[in-house]
Protein backbone atom coordinates (compact mmCIF):
# COMPACT_ATOMS: atom_id res chain seq x y z
CA UNK A 1 0.00 0.00 0.00
CA UNK A 2 1.17 3.29 -0.46
CA UNK A 3 0.56 4.60 3.33
CA UNK A 4 2.57 3.95 5.75
CA UNK A 5 1.81 2.56 9.11
CA UNK A 6 1.62 5.11 11.32
CA UNK A 7 -0.50 7.41 9.24
CA UNK A 8 -3.28 4.74 9.10
CA UNK A 9 -3.44 4.30 12.65
CA UNK A 10 -3.72 8.53 12.73
CA UNK A 11 -6.45 8.13 10.63
CA UNK A 12 -8.32 5.20 12.58
CA UNK A 13 -8.45 7.43 15.39
CA UNK A 14 -9.68 10.50 13.63
CA UNK A 15 -12.74 8.36 11.98
CA UNK A 16 -13.25 6.76 15.42
CA UNK A 17 -12.86 9.51 17.70
CA UNK A 18 -16.31 11.09 17.71
CA UNK A 19 -18.07 7.98 18.90
CA UNK A 20 -15.78 7.64 21.08
CA UNK A 21 -16.05 10.95 22.48
CA UNK A 22 -19.60 10.89 23.32
CA UNK A 23 -19.71 7.08 24.52
CA UNK A 24 -16.89 8.25 26.94
CA UNK A 25 -19.17 10.98 27.83
CA UNK A 26 -22.19 9.86 28.46
CA UNK A 27 -22.04 6.29 29.13
CA UNK A 28 -19.07 5.50 30.78
CA UNK A 29 -18.35 8.77 32.96
CA UNK A 30 -21.79 8.28 34.52
CA UNK A 31 -21.52 5.07 35.45
CA UNK A 32 -18.44 5.35 37.00
CA UNK A 33 -20.17 8.34 38.76
CA UNK A 34 -22.79 6.01 39.48
CA UNK A 35 -20.11 3.08 40.98
CA UNK A 36 -18.57 6.28 43.36
CA UNK A 37 -22.30 6.69 44.41
CA UNK A 38 -23.07 3.63 45.36
CA UNK A 39 -20.55 4.48 48.34
CA UNK A 40 -22.29 7.52 49.06
CA UNK A 41 -25.81 8.25 50.71
CA UNK A 42 -26.81 10.63 48.32
CA UNK A 43 -30.94 10.77 49.02
CA UNK A 44 -32.65 13.35 46.95
CA UNK A 45 -35.56 13.35 49.92
CA UNK A 46 -33.13 14.34 52.83
CA UNK A 47 -31.07 16.23 50.44
CA UNK A 48 -26.91 17.04 50.29
CA UNK A 49 -24.57 16.74 51.60
CA UNK A 50 -23.66 13.04 50.75
CA UNK A 51 -21.23 11.53 52.70
CA UNK A 52 -18.76 8.24 52.25
CA UNK A 53 -20.86 5.74 53.85
CA UNK A 54 -18.46 2.82 52.60
CA UNK A 55 -20.23 -0.98 51.98
CA UNK A 56 -22.67 -0.01 53.69
CA UNK A 57 -25.85 0.40 50.50
CA UNK A 58 -24.38 -3.09 49.47
CA UNK A 59 -24.44 -4.49 52.91
CA UNK A 60 -28.11 -3.12 53.44
CA UNK A 61 -29.32 -4.66 49.65
CA UNK A 62 -27.32 -8.02 50.35
CA UNK A 63 -28.23 -8.49 54.39
CA UNK A 64 -31.35 -6.37 54.76
CA UNK A 65 -33.39 -6.08 52.06
CA UNK A 66 -36.10 -8.29 51.36
CA UNK A 67 -37.38 -6.88 48.30
CA UNK A 68 -34.07 -7.23 46.59
CA UNK A 69 -34.49 -10.76 46.96
CA UNK A 70 -38.00 -10.91 46.19
CA UNK A 71 -36.87 -8.46 42.54
CA UNK A 72 -34.82 -10.77 41.67
CA UNK A 73 -36.94 -14.06 41.95
CA UNK A 74 -39.95 -12.34 40.75
CA UNK A 75 -37.94 -11.33 37.68
CA UNK A 76 -37.13 -15.12 36.92
CA UNK A 77 -40.97 -16.08 37.87
CA UNK A 78 -41.28 -13.73 35.04
CA UNK A 79 -38.51 -14.98 32.60
CA UNK A 80 -38.59 -18.41 32.80
CA UNK A 81 -42.34 -19.39 31.36
CA UNK A 82 -42.31 -16.35 28.98
CA UNK A 83 -39.52 -17.26 26.79
CA UNK A 84 -40.72 -21.12 27.19
CA UNK A 85 -43.80 -20.22 25.29
CA UNK A 86 -42.04 -18.12 23.34
CA UNK A 87 -39.89 -20.62 22.09
CA UNK A 88 -42.53 -23.04 21.43
CA UNK A 89 -45.31 -20.86 20.09
CA UNK A 90 -42.34 -18.94 18.27
CA UNK A 91 -41.30 -22.09 16.57
CA UNK A 92 -44.37 -23.55 15.67
CA UNK A 93 -45.26 -20.83 13.98
CA UNK A 94 -42.01 -20.57 12.29
CA UNK A 95 -42.86 -24.22 11.34
CA UNK A 96 -45.94 -22.96 9.33
CA UNK A 97 -44.11 -20.17 7.69
CA UNK A 98 -41.18 -22.36 6.47
CA UNK A 99 -43.54 -24.75 4.35
CA UNK A 100 -44.05 -24.06 0.67
CA UNK A 101 -46.75 -21.06 1.33
CA UNK A 102 -48.33 -18.06 -0.53
CA UNK A 103 -47.41 -14.40 0.57
CA UNK A 104 -44.59 -15.55 3.18
CA UNK A 105 -42.85 -12.23 3.21
CA UNK A 106 -46.14 -10.65 3.51
CA UNK A 107 -47.53 -12.68 6.29
CA UNK A 108 -44.09 -12.66 8.40
CA UNK A 109 -44.21 -8.86 8.01
CA UNK A 110 -47.59 -8.79 9.58
CA UNK A 111 -46.90 -11.30 12.33
CA UNK A 112 -44.21 -9.53 13.56
CA UNK A 113 -45.61 -6.03 14.21
CA UNK A 114 -46.28 -6.66 17.78
CA UNK A 115 -42.60 -6.82 18.19
CA UNK A 116 -41.60 -3.65 16.86
CA UNK A 117 -44.10 -1.51 18.88
CA UNK A 118 -42.79 -0.04 22.17
CA UNK A 119 -43.53 -2.26 25.89
CA UNK A 120 -45.94 0.79 26.94
CA UNK A 121 -47.67 0.87 23.94
CA UNK A 122 -48.26 -3.39 24.11
CA UNK A 123 -49.24 -2.32 27.69
CA UNK A 124 -51.56 -0.23 27.46
CA UNK A 125 -53.25 -2.00 24.43
CA UNK A 126 -53.56 -5.19 26.99
CA UNK A 127 -54.22 -2.61 30.08
CA UNK A 128 -57.32 -1.47 28.63
CA UNK A 129 -58.18 -5.17 26.83
CA UNK A 130 -58.04 -6.57 30.54
CA UNK A 131 -60.16 -3.55 31.88
CA UNK A 132 -62.70 -5.39 35.01
CA UNK A 133 -65.84 -3.50 33.45
CA UNK A 134 -65.68 -2.46 30.36
CA UNK A 135 -62.17 -4.52 28.48
CA UNK A 136 -62.31 -6.49 25.40
CA UNK A 137 -62.05 -9.73 27.08
CA UNK A 138 -64.33 -9.51 29.93
CA UNK A 139 -66.81 -8.02 27.46
CA UNK A 140 -65.97 -11.24 24.97
CA UNK A 141 -66.73 -13.43 27.32
CA UNK A 142 -69.33 -12.02 29.11
CA UNK A 143 -70.94 -11.89 25.70
CA UNK A 144 -70.05 -15.81 25.08
CA UNK A 145 -71.83 -16.64 28.58
CA UNK A 146 -68.68 -17.77 29.62
CA UNK A 147 -68.16 -15.27 32.18
CA UNK A 148 -71.47 -13.76 34.04
CA UNK A 149 -69.30 -11.79 37.07
CA UNK A 150 -66.66 -9.39 36.01
CA UNK A 151 -63.02 -10.93 36.58
CA UNK A 152 -59.85 -9.29 38.02
CA UNK A 153 -57.31 -10.10 36.06
CA UNK A 154 -54.72 -8.30 38.05
CA UNK A 155 -56.56 -9.30 41.77
CA UNK A 156 -53.97 -11.86 43.16
CA UNK A 157 -50.28 -12.51 42.51
CA UNK A 158 -50.47 -15.71 40.20
CA UNK A 159 -52.79 -14.12 38.07
CA UNK A 160 -50.97 -10.47 37.88
CA UNK A 161 -48.22 -12.47 36.78
CA UNK A 162 -49.78 -14.78 34.14
CA UNK A 163 -51.18 -11.59 32.72
CA UNK A 164 -48.05 -10.05 32.67
CA UNK A 165 -46.61 -13.43 31.04
CA UNK A 166 -49.44 -13.38 28.51
CA UNK A 167 -48.41 -9.91 26.87
CA UNK A 168 -45.14 -10.47 26.92
CA UNK A 169 -45.67 -13.48 24.69
CA UNK A 170 -48.04 -11.37 22.42
CA UNK A 171 -45.36 -8.66 22.34
CA UNK A 172 -42.52 -10.77 21.56
CA UNK A 173 -42.85 -14.28 20.70
CA UNK A 174 -42.64 -12.72 16.73
CA UNK A 175 -39.02 -12.13 17.40
CA UNK A 176 -38.83 -15.90 18.42
CA UNK A 177 -40.19 -16.63 15.26
CA UNK A 178 -38.37 -14.60 12.95
CA UNK A 179 -34.87 -15.37 14.31
CA UNK A 180 -36.06 -19.49 14.08
CA UNK A 181 -37.52 -18.86 10.63
CA UNK A 182 -34.02 -17.23 9.20
CA UNK A 183 -32.55 -20.41 10.80
CA UNK A 184 -34.96 -22.70 9.37
CA UNK A 185 -34.33 -21.39 5.95
CA UNK A 186 -30.67 -21.94 6.04
CA UNK A 187 -31.00 -25.34 6.50
CA UNK A 188 -29.95 -26.92 3.42
CA UNK A 189 -32.46 -28.46 1.37
CA UNK A 190 -30.67 -31.89 0.03
CA UNK A 191 -30.08 -33.03 3.64
CA UNK A 192 -34.48 -33.62 4.01
CA UNK A 193 -33.85 -34.75 0.50
CA UNK A 194 -30.90 -37.58 1.84
CA UNK A 195 -33.44 -38.29 4.66
CA UNK A 196 -36.22 -38.87 2.42
CA UNK A 197 -34.12 -41.34 0.58
CA UNK A 198 -33.34 -43.47 3.60
CA UNK A 199 -37.41 -43.17 4.56
CA UNK A 200 -37.16 -40.99 7.34
CA UNK A 201 -40.86 -39.97 8.36
CA UNK A 202 -41.61 -35.70 9.04
CA UNK A 203 -40.91 -36.68 12.51
CA UNK A 204 -38.13 -38.19 12.25
CA UNK A 205 -36.41 -35.47 9.68
CA UNK A 206 -37.52 -33.06 12.48
CA UNK A 207 -35.82 -34.71 15.44
CA UNK A 208 -32.62 -35.88 13.47
CA UNK A 209 -32.45 -32.99 10.78
CA UNK A 210 -34.12 -29.77 12.18
CA UNK A 211 -33.46 -29.57 15.82
CA UNK A 212 -29.60 -30.37 15.72
CA UNK A 213 -29.12 -28.03 13.50
CA UNK A 214 -31.45 -25.02 15.04
CA UNK A 215 -29.98 -25.48 18.46
CA UNK A 216 -27.56 -22.94 18.18
CA UNK A 217 -30.21 -20.30 16.69
CA UNK A 218 -32.52 -21.20 19.56
CA UNK A 219 -29.84 -20.78 22.14
CA UNK A 220 -29.06 -17.29 20.53
CA UNK A 221 -32.33 -16.53 20.80
CA UNK A 222 -33.53 -17.42 24.02
CA UNK A 223 -30.42 -15.74 25.57
CA UNK A 224 -31.35 -12.41 23.82
CA UNK A 225 -34.85 -12.57 24.85
CA UNK A 226 -32.92 -13.31 28.80
CA UNK A 227 -31.05 -10.30 27.98
CA UNK A 228 -34.31 -7.98 27.57
CA UNK A 229 -36.19 -10.19 29.58
CA UNK A 230 -33.91 -9.41 32.92
CA UNK A 231 -34.85 -5.13 32.04
CA UNK A 232 -38.00 -5.60 31.90
CA UNK A 233 -39.98 -2.41 32.93
CA UNK A 234 -42.57 -0.69 30.59
CA UNK A 235 -44.59 -3.56 30.96
CA UNK A 236 -45.21 -3.70 34.39
CA UNK A 237 -44.81 0.16 35.06
CA UNK A 238 -48.16 0.30 33.00
CA UNK A 239 -49.83 -3.33 34.04
CA UNK A 240 -49.64 -3.73 37.97
CA UNK A 241 -46.67 -1.24 39.01
CA UNK A 242 -45.13 -3.72 40.89
CA UNK A 243 -48.35 -5.23 42.54
CA UNK A 244 -50.78 -6.82 43.91
CA UNK A 245 -48.34 -7.18 47.10
CA UNK A 246 -45.31 -6.38 45.46
CA UNK A 247 -45.42 -9.20 43.39
CA UNK A 248 -44.76 -8.28 40.07
CA UNK A 249 -41.82 -6.01 41.30
CA UNK A 250 -38.81 -6.31 39.11
CA UNK A 251 -35.34 -5.72 39.29
CA UNK A 252 -35.27 -2.80 36.84
CA UNK A 253 -38.74 -1.52 38.30
CA UNK A 254 -37.49 -2.06 41.68
CA UNK A 255 -34.38 0.12 41.22
CA UNK A 256 -36.82 2.85 39.35
CA UNK A 257 -39.02 2.75 42.56
CA UNK A 258 -36.04 3.05 44.61
CA UNK A 259 -34.50 6.22 42.71
CA UNK A 260 -37.39 8.16 41.34
CA UNK A 261 -39.99 7.23 44.09
CA UNK A 262 -37.93 7.07 47.26
CA UNK A 263 -35.00 9.16 45.87
CA UNK A 264 -32.36 7.40 47.64
CA UNK A 265 -29.80 7.89 44.34
CA UNK A 266 -27.05 6.32 45.89
CA UNK A 267 -29.10 2.82 47.12
CA UNK A 268 -30.77 2.57 43.55
CA UNK A 269 -27.23 2.73 42.02
CA UNK A 270 -26.27 0.32 43.94
CA UNK A 271 -29.43 -1.29 42.88
CA UNK A 272 -28.79 -1.28 39.35
CA UNK A 273 -25.05 -2.23 39.31
CA UNK A 274 -26.23 -5.76 40.13
CA UNK A 275 -28.71 -5.42 36.87
CA UNK A 276 -25.48 -4.59 35.20
CA UNK A 277 -23.76 -7.48 36.23
CA UNK A 278 -26.24 -10.40 35.57
CA UNK A 279 -26.68 -8.52 32.11
CA UNK A 280 -22.66 -8.41 31.55
CA UNK A 281 -22.48 -12.08 32.44
CA UNK A 282 -25.33 -12.95 29.97
CA UNK A 283 -23.80 -10.77 27.52
CA UNK A 284 -20.49 -12.76 27.79
CA UNK A 285 -22.25 -15.85 27.54
CA UNK A 286 -23.97 -14.86 24.63
CA UNK A 287 -21.00 -13.53 22.49
CA UNK A 288 -19.50 -17.18 23.80
CA UNK A 289 -21.68 -18.85 22.19
CA UNK A 290 -22.64 -16.96 18.77
CA UNK A 291 -18.87 -16.99 18.69
CA UNK A 292 -18.76 -20.63 18.88
CA UNK A 293 -21.90 -21.31 15.77
CA UNK A 294 -19.86 -18.73 13.36
CA UNK A 295 -16.90 -21.14 13.95
CA UNK A 296 -19.26 -24.89 13.53
CA UNK A 297 -20.67 -23.06 10.21
CA UNK A 298 -17.37 -21.88 8.59
CA UNK B 1 -59.38 -45.17 -3.41
CA UNK B 2 -55.53 -45.35 -4.89
CA UNK B 3 -52.64 -44.67 -3.16
CA UNK B 4 -52.13 -41.53 -5.26
CA UNK B 5 -55.41 -39.83 -4.29
CA UNK B 6 -54.70 -40.44 -0.57
CA UNK B 7 -51.18 -38.92 -0.69
CA UNK B 8 -52.96 -36.05 -2.72
CA UNK B 9 -55.77 -35.92 0.20
CA UNK B 10 -53.26 -35.99 2.72
CA UNK B 11 -51.04 -33.43 1.15
CA UNK B 12 -54.04 -30.80 0.83
CA UNK B 13 -55.08 -31.65 4.36
CA UNK B 14 -51.66 -30.85 5.44
CA UNK B 15 -51.36 -27.73 3.55
CA UNK B 16 -54.80 -26.66 4.65
CA UNK B 17 -53.62 -27.07 8.54
CA UNK B 18 -50.65 -24.59 7.78
CA UNK B 19 -53.12 -22.12 6.33
CA UNK B 20 -55.24 -23.03 9.51
CA UNK B 21 -52.69 -22.58 12.04
CA UNK B 22 -51.25 -18.95 10.40
CA UNK B 23 -54.72 -17.38 10.38
CA UNK B 24 -55.17 -18.47 14.24
CA UNK B 25 -51.80 -16.21 14.45
CA UNK B 26 -52.86 -13.73 12.59
CA UNK B 27 -55.68 -13.24 14.84
CA UNK B 28 -53.89 -13.57 18.18
CA UNK B 29 -51.20 -10.90 16.98
CA UNK B 30 -53.42 -8.38 15.03
CA UNK B 31 -56.47 -8.46 17.10
CA UNK B 32 -55.47 -6.46 19.93
CA UNK B 33 -54.82 -3.50 16.95
CA UNK B 34 -57.79 -4.08 15.31
CA UNK B 35 -59.48 -3.52 18.46
CA UNK B 36 -57.32 -0.20 19.58
CA UNK B 37 -58.34 0.36 16.42
CA UNK B 38 -62.12 0.49 16.56
CA UNK B 39 -61.79 1.77 19.88
CA UNK B 40 -60.70 4.54 19.47
CA UNK B 41 -63.30 5.73 16.44
CA UNK B 42 -66.14 5.08 18.77
CA UNK B 43 -68.13 7.44 20.05
CA UNK B 44 -68.35 8.05 24.09
CA UNK B 45 -71.75 5.91 24.60
CA UNK B 46 -70.04 2.78 22.87
CA UNK B 47 -68.13 2.09 25.95
CA UNK B 48 -70.24 1.30 28.64
CA UNK B 49 -73.11 -0.46 26.72
CA UNK B 50 -73.23 -4.48 26.96
CA UNK B 51 -73.70 -6.59 24.44
CA UNK B 52 -70.66 -4.41 23.52
CA UNK B 53 -69.56 -2.82 20.42
CA UNK B 54 -67.57 -4.17 18.79
CA UNK B 55 -67.17 -2.28 15.39
CA UNK B 56 -68.58 1.33 15.51
CA UNK B 57 -71.54 2.17 13.81
CA UNK B 58 -70.64 5.68 13.20
CA UNK B 59 -66.68 6.08 13.00
CA UNK B 60 -65.79 9.12 14.25
CA UNK B 61 -62.31 10.94 14.95
CA UNK B 62 -63.72 13.17 17.70
CA UNK B 63 -61.25 11.32 19.99
CA UNK B 64 -58.37 12.21 17.73
CA UNK B 65 -59.55 16.31 17.37
CA UNK B 66 -59.96 16.07 21.30
CA UNK B 67 -56.33 14.73 21.58
CA UNK B 68 -54.97 17.49 19.69
CA UNK B 69 -56.91 20.04 20.84
CA UNK B 70 -57.79 20.26 24.24
CA UNK B 71 -54.79 17.73 25.11
CA UNK B 72 -51.15 17.95 24.52
CA UNK B 73 -51.59 15.84 21.52
CA UNK B 74 -49.84 17.43 18.94
CA UNK B 75 -47.24 18.95 20.96
CA UNK B 76 -46.13 15.64 21.98
CA UNK B 77 -46.72 14.28 18.73
CA UNK B 78 -44.13 17.12 17.66
CA UNK B 79 -41.67 16.34 19.99
CA UNK B 80 -41.14 12.33 19.50
CA UNK B 81 -41.12 13.10 15.84
CA UNK B 82 -38.72 16.40 16.00
CA UNK B 83 -36.48 14.00 19.11
CA UNK B 84 -36.58 10.85 17.28
CA UNK B 85 -35.64 12.42 13.42
CA UNK B 86 -32.73 14.83 15.07
CA UNK B 87 -31.37 11.32 17.39
CA UNK B 88 -31.38 9.68 13.99
CA UNK B 89 -29.07 12.04 12.11
CA UNK B 90 -26.92 12.09 15.01
CA UNK B 91 -26.62 8.44 15.22
CA UNK B 92 -25.71 7.89 11.52
CA UNK B 93 -22.79 10.62 11.74
CA UNK B 94 -21.32 9.50 14.45
CA UNK B 95 -21.52 5.72 13.83
CA UNK B 96 -20.42 5.87 9.83
CA UNK B 97 -16.99 7.23 10.51
CA UNK B 98 -16.50 4.86 13.58
CA UNK B 99 -17.47 1.62 11.64
CA UNK B 100 -15.51 2.99 8.94
CA UNK B 101 -12.45 3.01 11.12
CA UNK B 102 -13.45 -0.53 12.61
CA UNK B 103 -14.03 -1.92 9.06
CA UNK B 104 -10.58 -0.41 6.83
CA UNK B 105 -8.35 -0.16 9.40
CA UNK B 106 -9.65 -2.38 12.33
CA UNK B 107 -9.71 -0.02 14.85
CA UNK B 108 -9.49 -1.28 18.07
CA UNK B 109 -10.03 -5.09 17.16
CA UNK B 110 -12.57 -7.78 19.02
CA UNK B 111 -11.86 -5.97 22.70
CA UNK B 112 -13.57 -3.57 20.71
CA UNK B 113 -16.09 -4.64 19.15
CA UNK B 114 -17.09 -6.91 22.57
CA UNK B 115 -16.81 -3.70 23.99
CA UNK B 116 -19.30 -2.30 21.94
CA UNK B 117 -22.10 -5.40 22.32
CA UNK B 118 -21.42 -4.65 26.28
CA UNK B 119 -22.90 -1.04 25.45
CA UNK B 120 -25.42 -1.88 23.50
CA UNK B 121 -27.18 -4.34 25.80
CA UNK B 122 -26.45 -1.51 29.04
CA UNK B 123 -29.29 -1.27 31.00
CA UNK B 124 -31.15 1.93 30.62
CA UNK B 125 -32.33 1.60 34.37
CA UNK B 126 -28.00 1.83 35.20
CA UNK B 127 -27.38 4.93 32.90
CA UNK B 128 -30.24 7.02 33.91
CA UNK B 129 -29.78 7.54 37.44
CA UNK B 130 -26.23 9.21 37.07
CA UNK B 131 -28.03 10.86 33.96
CA UNK B 132 -30.72 12.30 35.97
CA UNK B 133 -27.71 13.38 38.98
CA UNK B 134 -25.83 15.16 36.13
CA UNK B 135 -28.60 16.77 33.94
CA UNK B 136 -29.99 18.00 37.38
CA UNK B 137 -26.85 19.85 38.10
CA UNK B 138 -26.28 21.06 34.57
CA UNK B 139 -30.11 22.29 34.88
CA UNK B 140 -30.93 20.24 31.38
CA UNK B 141 -33.43 17.91 32.51
CA UNK B 142 -36.65 19.13 30.68
CA UNK B 143 -34.69 20.19 27.41
CA UNK B 144 -34.70 18.61 24.22
CA UNK B 145 -31.00 18.37 23.44
CA UNK B 146 -30.11 16.66 26.29
CA UNK B 147 -32.39 14.11 25.62
CA UNK B 148 -31.56 14.13 22.01
CA UNK B 149 -27.24 13.39 22.76
CA UNK B 150 -28.56 10.73 25.35
CA UNK B 151 -30.60 8.73 22.33
CA UNK B 152 -27.70 9.08 19.92
CA UNK B 153 -25.27 7.54 22.31
CA UNK B 154 -27.41 5.07 23.35
CA UNK B 155 -27.71 3.88 19.73
CA UNK B 156 -24.13 4.28 18.46
CA UNK B 157 -22.94 0.86 19.50
CA UNK B 158 -25.91 -0.89 17.13
CA UNK B 159 -25.87 1.60 14.58
CA UNK B 160 -21.93 0.93 14.11
CA UNK B 161 -22.69 -2.95 14.37
CA UNK B 162 -25.06 -2.60 11.64
CA UNK B 163 -22.80 -0.47 9.20
CA UNK B 164 -19.58 -2.26 9.75
CA UNK B 165 -21.19 -5.02 7.34
CA UNK B 166 -22.60 -2.38 4.97
CA UNK B 167 -19.04 -1.12 4.68
CA UNK B 168 -17.13 -4.13 4.38
CA UNK B 169 -19.37 -5.30 1.26
CA UNK B 170 -17.84 -1.97 -0.63
CA UNK B 171 -14.86 -3.37 -2.62
CA UNK B 172 -11.63 -1.83 -1.07
CA UNK B 173 -10.44 -1.15 -4.64
CA UNK B 174 -12.98 1.54 -5.77
CA UNK B 175 -11.70 3.35 -2.49
CA UNK B 176 -7.68 2.89 -3.66
CA UNK B 177 -8.06 4.26 -7.04
CA UNK B 178 -9.87 7.43 -5.32
CA UNK B 179 -7.13 7.31 -3.09
CA UNK B 180 -4.72 7.98 -5.86
CA UNK B 181 -6.20 10.06 -7.91
CA UNK B 182 -5.51 12.08 -4.93
CA UNK B 183 -9.03 12.25 -2.80
CA UNK B 184 -8.27 12.16 1.41
CA UNK B 185 -9.52 9.18 3.04
CA UNK B 186 -12.18 11.44 4.46
CA UNK B 187 -12.90 12.43 1.03
CA UNK B 188 -13.20 8.74 -0.42
CA UNK B 189 -15.74 8.11 2.61
CA UNK B 190 -17.73 10.56 1.84
CA UNK B 191 -17.69 10.72 -1.72
CA UNK B 192 -16.78 7.25 -2.74
CA UNK B 193 -18.16 5.26 -0.15
CA UNK B 194 -21.34 7.22 1.46
CA UNK B 195 -23.29 6.96 -1.75
CA UNK B 196 -22.57 3.08 -2.25
CA UNK B 197 -23.88 2.46 1.28
CA UNK B 198 -27.15 4.34 0.87
CA UNK B 199 -29.61 1.28 1.09
CA UNK B 200 -27.42 0.10 4.67
CA UNK B 201 -27.85 3.72 5.89
CA UNK B 202 -31.41 3.77 5.24
CA UNK B 203 -31.97 0.27 7.50
CA UNK B 204 -29.53 1.51 10.12
CA UNK B 205 -31.35 5.31 10.42
CA UNK B 206 -34.94 3.70 10.41
CA UNK B 207 -34.24 1.19 13.11
CA UNK B 208 -32.86 4.18 15.17
CA UNK B 209 -35.72 6.35 14.58
CA UNK B 210 -38.27 3.27 15.99
CA UNK B 211 -36.29 2.76 18.59
CA UNK B 212 -35.88 6.43 19.87
CA UNK B 213 -39.57 6.70 19.09
CA UNK B 214 -40.36 3.59 21.18
CA UNK B 215 -38.19 4.68 24.10
CA UNK B 216 -40.16 5.52 27.42
CA UNK B 217 -37.71 5.33 30.85
CA UNK B 218 -35.25 7.96 29.80
CA UNK B 219 -38.16 9.55 28.48
CA UNK B 220 -40.15 9.92 31.67
CA UNK B 221 -37.33 10.50 33.54
CA UNK B 222 -35.82 13.54 32.01
CA UNK B 223 -38.80 14.95 30.18
CA UNK B 224 -41.15 17.63 31.82
CA UNK B 225 -44.83 19.54 30.55
CA UNK B 226 -43.10 20.87 27.27
CA UNK B 227 -41.25 18.48 26.13
CA UNK B 228 -42.79 14.92 26.93
CA UNK B 229 -42.84 12.11 24.06
CA UNK B 230 -45.53 10.37 22.91
CA UNK B 231 -44.77 7.35 24.64
CA UNK B 232 -44.71 9.49 27.98
CA UNK B 233 -48.36 10.63 26.71
CA UNK B 234 -49.88 6.83 25.93
CA UNK B 235 -48.90 6.07 29.83
CA UNK B 236 -50.60 9.21 31.24
CA UNK B 237 -54.37 7.67 30.96
CA UNK B 238 -53.85 5.48 33.60
CA UNK B 239 -54.43 7.06 36.57
CA UNK B 240 -58.40 7.30 38.04
CA UNK B 241 -61.72 5.11 36.86
CA UNK B 242 -62.00 4.15 33.74
CA UNK B 243 -63.89 6.99 32.47
CA UNK B 244 -64.71 8.49 28.77
CA UNK B 245 -61.54 10.25 28.23
CA UNK B 246 -59.77 6.71 29.60
CA UNK B 247 -60.69 5.08 26.67
CA UNK B 248 -61.20 7.79 24.07
CA UNK B 249 -58.05 9.44 23.95
CA UNK B 250 -55.90 6.53 25.44
CA UNK B 251 -56.76 4.41 22.68
CA UNK B 252 -56.49 7.27 20.28
CA UNK B 253 -52.48 8.09 21.74
CA UNK B 254 -51.85 4.02 21.82
CA UNK B 255 -52.58 4.01 17.87
CA UNK B 256 -50.47 7.40 16.69
CA UNK B 257 -47.85 5.61 19.21
CA UNK B 258 -47.52 2.49 17.10
CA UNK B 259 -48.33 3.90 13.47
CA UNK B 260 -44.22 4.31 13.04
CA UNK B 261 -44.04 0.37 13.92
CA UNK B 262 -46.43 -0.92 11.14
CA UNK B 263 -44.75 1.36 8.77
CA UNK B 264 -40.85 0.27 9.94
CA UNK B 265 -42.31 -3.39 10.39
CA UNK B 266 -43.25 -3.20 6.38
CA UNK B 267 -40.37 -1.13 5.12
CA UNK B 268 -37.55 -3.18 6.78
CA UNK B 269 -39.17 -6.76 5.72
CA UNK B 270 -35.57 -8.25 4.69
CA UNK B 271 -33.39 -6.43 7.22
CA UNK B 272 -35.61 -7.71 10.60
CA UNK B 273 -33.90 -10.35 11.18
CA UNK B 274 -30.05 -8.79 11.53
CA UNK B 275 -32.00 -5.69 13.56
CA UNK B 276 -34.45 -7.04 15.67
CA UNK B 277 -31.51 -9.87 17.03
CA UNK B 278 -30.51 -7.69 19.91
CA UNK B 279 -33.06 -5.94 20.55
CA UNK B 280 -32.72 -3.51 17.89
CA UNK B 281 -36.79 -1.84 19.21
CA UNK B 282 -36.21 -2.21 22.43
CA UNK B 283 -35.13 0.26 24.86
Amino acid sequence: MFKNKLSSRREAYFFASPALFLIVAFVIFPLGYSFYLTFQNYDLAIGPPAEYVGVDNYREMLLDDVRFWRAWLNTFIIIFPAITVQLLLGLGIALLLNRPIRGRAFLTSLLIIPSMVSPVSAAMVWRMLYGVKYGGINNFFRQVGLLDVYFDWFATPARAIFSIIAVEVWHNTSFMMIVLLAGLQSIPQELYEAGEVDGASTWQKFWYITLPLLKFTMIVALLIRMIDLTKIFGLIFLLTFGGPGGSTQTVAFTTYLSGFQDFRISYASTLSYVIVVGVFILTLIFQKVSRFREGEEA
Amino acid sequence: MTRFSKYRLRRHLGMFLTYLGIAAALIFFLFPFVWILTTSLKGNEDYFTFPPVWIPTEPSLVHYYRLFTHGNGWLYFKNSLAISTLSMLAALAFSVPTAYSIARFRFGGTLFSNFLLLLRTMPAIALVIPIYVLYSKLGITNNYFGLILLYTVFYIPFAVWLMIGFIRDVPKEIEEAALIDGCSRLQALLRVVLPIIVPGLAVVALFAFITTWNEFLFAVILTGAETKTMMVLVTSYTTGSPTDTFFGEASASVVLGIIPAFLVAFALQRYLVKGLALGAVKG
